[in-house]
């Protein structure tokens, strides 16, 4: 009786492309839309995971591995999966409905994503949401 | 021991309780639907079958830990569970929407 698909809450995608791909959701549609009369959310996830960083890497050999590629997209619901974790990135101002009319709006807020969550990854904090999830 | 054996008294009265929702409340039965009431946080209890696969079982049981909505494993396979609706196919999960005039949230999630 708690409504869980809410901002912030860290979801695996089911579907698509970005299959098994962990995501935190940035702004849900519940109702959903005219365009999509289904329940979706906008979300925001990792495309391409960071590499294990181990010790005796070099600083420049980390700086490669810790790079993280992003992507956004609008999912239904009943295509992703809840989790019990959150992220807590300020994403919202990035990644609003209108990025995703053009190519190249979508491209400058995954890049803008890519940053926030690079920086979140080199902090060590949310370490489940940047290990690849294995199936 | 005592915890696993269910006496045939207090199965009876779930069916009962089944029925009377069945009658004056509203219900959702099978999977996607299932999943759509814990979404949208309608559901106030769970009913599974104890012949639902393992894996959709944790499915649904991890959705209603989010939702913090109970969930009740039945005493009985979905052909039973069909039968306990009153209806004439299988119902492997059901959802309580609304339990009319039904005790059945207040007893049921104690119990589990």
């Amino acid at each position: 009786m708690v409504k869980f698909l809410k901002p912030n809450k860290a979801v695996i995608v089911l579907q698509g492309r970005y299959a098994g791909r962990k995501a935190v959701i940035i702004r849900s549609f519940d109702e959903g839309t005219r365009d999509r009369p289904y329940g979706h959310c906008l979300v925001a996830g990792i495309a391409k995971y960071p590499k294990k960083v181990i010790r005796k890497d070099s600083a420049k050999k980390t700086a490669k591995k810790s790079r993280v590629k992003a992507f956004v997209k609008l999912v239904n619901y009943s295509h992703i999966m809840p989790t019990r974790y959150t992220l807590d990135v300020d994403l919202k101002d990035v990644v609003t409905l209108d990025t995703l009319q053009s190519r190249d709006k979508k491209v400058t807020a995954a890049k803008e994503v890519k940053a926030r969550l690079e920086d979140r990854f080199k902090t060590g904090k949310n370490r489940w949401f940047f290990t690849k999830l294995r199936f | 021991m005592v915890a696993v054996k269910k006496t045939k008294k207090t199965h009876e009265s779930i069916n009962n309780r089944l029925a009377l929702v069945m009658k004056s409340g509203k219900y959702t039965l099978g999977y996607k639907t299932v999943l759509r009431t814990l979404r949208s946080s309608k559901a106030k209890l769970i009913i599974i079958s104890n012949n639902c696969p393992p894996l959709r079982k944790s499915e649904i049981e991890y959705y209603a830990m989010l939702a913090k909505v109970g969930v009740h494993h039945f005493n009985g396979n979905n052909v039973d569970l069909g039968t306990a609706c009153g209806k004439y196919y299988r119902v492997s999960c059901l959802s309580i929407i609304d339990p009319g005039d039904s005790d059945i949230i207040k007893t049921l999630p104690g119990e589990q």
